[in-house]
């Protein structure tokens, strides 16, 4: 603050003045670039291309790419805004190790040494598989690659897993199960050629925004929205189910029955391709109308229309989402809508699709080349022929290959806190926020004796609990691929430099083989990200998420590519799987796979009589390391809320905008805001999970989809009474650790409330 | 983009289709990243609807920047005519250059729209993307929206006065204060009946103003007692005037030092008599000027006991008095209910009322009874004002009014009882007790001080605290109309 300012003399009119980019045109000076640098957002699996505006070494602005076939120039609040991600305050900088207790700064060198030597001690003394691993979906596709083989080849411990088993692991399952292999088959552009568009417990308008402009190219469709709640999705469909939570696979089996019933099977295509028919007509006899409305607690005449809306499509896109997929049914209720497809004939045509929208920007990517829940190019661990193939072609003995997939994430942080795993890696997520009932987690964090984490941000929540932090680069200063929701691979590309001496994980991963000495043998002359995107296109040569005929420089021409591209395929086309009706099961047809619907675990009861549902928000990403640092979504959304119907507020007495706790019976979030709503029903409750100072998962449940391990994150029973307490930094133990900025401004909000008591 | 230019008779409007916005927000954080602003100040803004009964409940959006007004209240309020209505396109356009910071204009306009910016100084607004459309580009927050929600229309002057005038826009829109947005908003079929911002039983405090509470209380006092002395002058009076104007001189001088503080570019004071013609706030500033030289003579005058100058004390009381009249009027906005009642200009002067016979009577200046007398006849019509402004809220169907006696009832409710009490004991009690200690009889020209004048002074000190803390409760206690804003407090408090 000067004088001239104080006076009026100086309106930092420089700062505020404008200028003509020549292609973005009239716009705020400061947003012109020098060079606009092509990339695909990194939020999520939508998959919308977009340029960085540079200038003078820093990322200025973003702009949508208008020939981009994904988003052709939109972009949702967040992907608006990505730039400001990258400048962040709290930017991981420096390798740090925990010494006495101080997280001090040293050298890479010795960063990579140390962790070599603490994981390989681990090793030595608890056995391979003491050390564990937790990735991602938000690293490119080439880094998945090389930390599987790192992992599975090289740490040689198969407790591998991703955050995506938080996310999308049911799908993933799902589809395995039902066609023999992960891959969702349909494009966005069936959206827009659909006449009857089914979405299930996806809030697109909230989560993948730029796909609601698909729907509007298509105004002839149904639109049909299943949820719960009246979410901004609901009010776009021309019908909505406001089904009883989680009675999706009722619902679903519901539609069965009465398609079968009445004989609007496509009864050829089941024949071709399908098995299992006979089954699946008896295990879905009990799903009669009657039955499924006292489930869902829909009206009979609703499920009957549904039904016939579907039934009578010529093309039915089926979406879902975290609704689904967050349940331990949740690998069911997937099998239940590929059963309802395919009895339909519904998969493999033009709008015709059983489609999973995907959650992170590339969690696509490590689910086709990362070592997890399967081999790469999605090979089968338990198929001697795929681990042979892979063998050769890694020209690695094939004993090397692991026969077995290793612990799924809930099961290693189990194996933790049992100390069977000691050593932890953990790369480019936030279980601290993300994890359900985190306690647990908390717990096993601390019993670790060596926890690394690797990630663009320090400190996070789980940061902080590191004994090793690797600084890494993220999205707009590191080069790959990324695979979207449609199985479109586009190019990620470098903008600017890392902070500091942040690397990107692709070095970082290089950097640790050669300490473990492993470097020649399974990254022989790699340096670069296309060193791996060579090798991984050969390897996925003739499997169905085939690279084989993509380069860099086709990919970036095209706007990205869909697999599967083998050499010689047409850039131009819309690619979709199973057009021809083979499935990549052994005899090549695709499996009807009875299903049971249960009430979800953890029933309400007179102590917890409401039913939460969390979710996101459309300004924010996830646990929010990266739209916190964003002023503009913390402007827009700056903490969390509780949705409640009047009826209940009326009998808690709660008035709109009193402080309340959401308790269940393992924890409590404390002091948030409660929004009295008709768009959620009596008996529901609703948080964000985002938020790591009111964090949902502070009340969530264990429970695992016995197939996926994916957590059934929603439907906690819990009861919310008024804020006993204004939270303070002292007071307020068991939350997660925050950064000061937030405790700043928390704070400052409670001393505000106090003083309009 | 329409695809013309604006004709005769024309101008360019927004049309906000809320039957396609989702609620994303890409035009607020777009309109942000086109004009570099930081993320407090938004131009464009997207507020909540709702209305229904679960499940056939329903959540509407609405994304408004500015209405470009045919009659903008912005530019009419403006003292330094930084606004100007674009004769081609009918965009209001803000001059940073201009403008002082007064931010009058975000008192002005019904709907929010200009927003201050305290690292500038200045204030600023949404211009429809002037450069942009200049260079046949849509405006960012066209550009940016996903569903096509917002888009740039040719408007019809004539018609669309006559249709928009009085009507009712959209819910979460103001009601038309005679500024005729042009803004077309396209409602979803079936809205249900209720539909409302959802945030309407929700106020927060609103910024008190230090430096204008100040100034108008002190300038208040300080006319206050130049025509309590100017009417004592008139009646023959004279022991005590010159020392008593000249302290409510210095006080009135200080206030309007105070007011320059209000000032984002105090710098540029003087700007602000520009435009007398149209502006409250700069007849304001120009009769306290006037006041204040008057005003100075006029002591000199009294402090060297001349001749005459009676003639003097009236222009000073005359100006002074269009001053307080000028500073009621400014308050006196469409887009502030609590403040847009006569009662604020009863108020003002009665400040002055109560304020200028305690001065007189402290600077021993006529008589104690008389002066008390008058103090607490003002003081009691003080207190009526008052008890009528807080029913007439509490009885009020608009929301803002409402919202000010909750604001008053609960969060303010010990400030405003403090208030009740200073105003009684300062502007009443100790008056008449001072009436009533006081020797019988009309002698103007008192002697040596008394315990009636230490009564006055311990007066004067409760009524200035109880017209201050009056005053601050006036700002603070205000509910602005607003656009359907965001739900959650920490989202709007931030506004």
């Amino acid at each position: 603050m000067t004088l001239r300012h104080l006076l009026g003399l100086d309106t930092r009119a420089d700062r505020y003045a404008y200028g003509t980019d020549p292609t973005s045109g009239y716009v705020s000076a400061q947003k012109i670039p020098d060079r606009w640098v092509a990339t695909t957002c990194g939020y999520c699996s939508v998959g919308c291309g977009m340029f960085i505006g540079v200038k003078d070494g820093r990322a200025v602005s973003v702009r949508g790419n208008p020939d981009h076939p994904v988003n052709r120039g939109l972009l949702c609040p967040k992907g608006l805004a990505e730039h400001h991600t990258i400048a962040a305050g709290n930017r991981a900088r420096y390798p740090l190790l925990r010494w006495n207790g101080v997280m001090t700064r040293v050298a890479w060198d010795e960063a990579i040494a140390t962790m070599a030597v603490r994981f390989r001690d681990v090793q030595e003394r608890f056995g391979r598989g003491a050390v564990g691993v937790i990735s991602t979906g938000q690293l490119v596709t080439e880094e998945f690659y090389a930390l599987g083989k790192l992992v599975q080849l090289g740490l040689g411990t198969p407790n591998y897993d991703g955050n995506t088993t938080l996310c999308m692991a049911t799908a993933v399952a799902g589809y395995k199960r039902s066609f023999g292999s992960d891959g969702p088959p349909g494009a966005y552009e069936d959206m827009e050629q659909a006449d009857v568009v089914l979405l299930i417990g996806a809030n697109i308008a909230e989560n993948h925004p730029i796909l609601c402009s698909r729907l509007r190219a298509n105004p002839g469709a149904t639109v049909i929205v299943v949820d719960p709640r009246v979410t901004k999705t609901a009010i776009l469909a021309d019908l909505h189910l406001p089904i009883r939570p989680r009675s999706d696979l009722a619902l679903v089996n519901g539609l069965i029955h009465l398609v079968i019933e009445h004989d609007l099977v496509d009864r050829d295509y089941i024949a071709r391709h399908a098995t299992g028919f006979e089954a699946l007509r008896d295990s879905v006899r009990e799903y009669t109308p009657g039955r499924v409305a006292q489930i869902t607690g829909l009206d009979p005449e609703l499920i009957y229309r549904t039904a016939a809306i579907y039934a009578g499509a010529r093309a039915a896109f089926v979406g879902w989402t975290m609704g689904v997929n967050h349940s331990t049914k949740g690998t069911e209720t997937v099998n239940a809508i590929n059963n309802l497809a395919l009895i339909t004939g519904n998969i493999g045509r033009a709008g015709a699709a059983p489609f999973s929208i995907t959650g992170q920007c590339n969690a696509m990517g490590t689910r086709e080349a990362g070592f997890t829940s399967s081999l790469p190019g999605y090979r089968k661990f338990e198929r001697a022929a795929d681990r042979a193939e892979l063998a050769r072609l890694w020209n690695v003995p094939e004993e090397r290959i692991p026969t077995a997939r290793g612990l799924a994430y809930p099961d290693i942080i189990e194996a933790v806190l049992e100390r069977r795993i000691r050593a932890l890696w953990i790369i480019a997520t936030n279980p601290v926020v993300s994890f359900p009932n985190l306690g647990v987690l908390q717990q096993a964090l601390e019993s670790l004796e060596f926890l690394v984490v690797q990630d663009g941000y320090h400190p996070t929540p789980t940061s902080e609990h590191a004994h090793l932090m690797l600084p890494a680069a993220i999205w707009g200063e590191k080069e790959g691929t990324y695979t979207n929701s449609e199985r479109r691979v586009s190019k990620v590309n470098r903008a600017v430099a890392p902070p500091g001496e942040a690397r990107a994980d692709f070095d970082i991963f290089l950097q640790l083989a050669e300490a473990l000495g492993v470097r020649d043998e399974l990254f022989p002359g790699w340096r670069r990200p296309a060193d791996a995107f060579g090798e991984w296109a050969r390897v996925s040569a003739g499997r169905l998420c085939d690279y084989s005929g993509m380069t860099y420089e086709a990919i970036e021409r095209y706007g990205g590519l869909q697999w599967p591209f083998p050499a010689g395929a047409d850039p131009g086309e819309t690619r979709r799987l199973y057009g021809n009706g083979r499935f990549q099961t052994e005899d090549g047809r695709a499996r009807l796979i009875p299903t049971t619907w249960e009430p979800f675990p953890e029933p309400p009861t007179p102590e917890f009589p409401l039913v939460l549902n969390t979710g996101r928000t459309v300004e924010h990403w996830h646990t929010r390391t990266k739209t916190a640092n964003v002023p503009i979504l913390e402007r827009l959304s700056p903490a969390a809320w509780v949705e409640m119907n009047p009826r209940d507020a009326r009998q808690l007495r709660l008035k709109p905008q009193d402080r309340v706790d959401v308790v269940s019976r393992r924890g409590r979030v404390r002091n948030v805001e409660l929004r009295i709503t008709e768009t959620i029903a009596p008996g529901q409750v609703f948080v964000p999970f985002h938020f790591a100072e009111t964090n949902a998962n502070q009340v969530t449940q264990s429970a695992f989809d016995p197939i996926s391990r994916e957590p059934n994150y929603k439907q906690s029973a819990v009861r919310v009474e008024r804020a006993t307490h204004t939270p303070t930094k002292h007071r307020d133990s068991e939350a997660p650790r925050r950064n000061s900025k937030t405790l700043s401004r928390w704070l400052g909000g409670s001393v505000f409330r106090g003083g309009r008591r | 983009m329409p695809g013309r230019a604006p004709g005769a008779g024309e101008q360019y409007r927004f049309h906000f289709d809320m039957r396609k916005c989702i609620g994303c927000k890409c035009c607020v954080v777009a309109c942000n990243e086109q004009n570099g602003n930081p993320a407090a100040i938004n131009w464009r803004r997207v507020g909540e609807i709702e209305g229904g009964f679960f499940p056939d409940a329903t959540r509407a959006f609405l994304s408004m920047g500015c209405n470009h007004c045919l009659e903008p209240t912005c530019l009419s309020g403006c003292p330094v005519d930084a606004y100007s209505k674009d004769p081609v396109t009918g965009i209001v356009r803000h001059s940073a250059d201009a403008c002082i910071g007064c931010q009058y204009c975000t008192w002005n306009c019904s709907y929010g729209v200009p927003q201050y910016n305290p690292e500038r100084g200045v204030v600023g607004k949404c211009d429809m993307c002037h450069g942009r459309l200049t260079l046949g580009q849509a405006p960012a927050c066209v550009a940016a929206c996903p569903e096509g929600a917002i888009e740039i229309e040719v408007v019809a002057i004539a018609g669309w006065r006559a249709a928009a005038e009085g009507a009712v826009v959209a819910p979460g829109v103001p009601v038309a204060d005679g500024s005729v947005s042009t803004t077309r908003i396209t409602l979803p079929e079936g809205l249900p009946p209720d539909a409302r911002p959802p945030d309407l039983t929700h106020v927060s405090p609103a910024h008190p103003h230090w430096s204008l509470i100040l100034m108008t209380v002190l300038t208040q006092l300080s006319v206050g007692a130049f025509v309590t002395i100017w009417l004592l002058h008139l009646l023959g009076a004279s022991s005590g005037l010159g020392a008593g104007a000249l302290v409510s001189l210095l006080v009135g001088g200080l206030a309007l030092a105070a007011a320059t503080f209000h000032l984002g570019r105090p710098v540029y004071a003087y700007r602000a008599f520009r435009m007398w013609r149209r502006s409250w706030l700069s007849r304001e500033a120009l009769l306290f000027a006037c006041f204040s030289g008057v005003s100075a003579l006029y002591a000199a005058w009294l402090w060297w006991q001349l001749p005459g100058g009676a003639a003097l004390g009236a222009v000073t009381a005359a100006l002074g008095l269009g001053g307080v009249t000028a500073s009621a009027c400014i308050y006196r906005v469409p887009s502030r209910p609590a403040w847009n009642t006569p009662a604020t200009l009863v108020q003002f002067h009665l400040t002055a009322g109560i304020l200028g016979p305690l001065v007189a009577a402290v600077a021993g200046a006529g008589s104690v009874r008389w002066l008390g007398l008058t103090a607490a006849v003002m003081g009691g019509s003080q207190l009526l004002a008052l008890a009528v402004l807080f029913l007439r809220c509490i009885a009020a169907d608009r929301p803002e009014l409402r919202g000010t006696a909750r604001l008053l009832s609960t969060v303010f409710a010990r400030r405003l009882l403090a208030r009740g009490v200073l105003l009684v004991l300062g502007a009443l009690v100790l008056p008449l007790v001072g009436v009533a200690s006081a020797p019988v009889g009309a002698n103007l020209n008192v002697g040596p001080y008394t315990a009636e004048h230490a009564l006055c002074a311990a007066a004067l000190l409760l009524a200035i605290s109880g017209e201050i803390l009056g005053r601050y409760l006036f700002f603070v206690s205000v509910v602005p109309t607003h656009l359907a804003a965001p739900y959650l407090a920490a989202a709007r408090e931030a506004a």
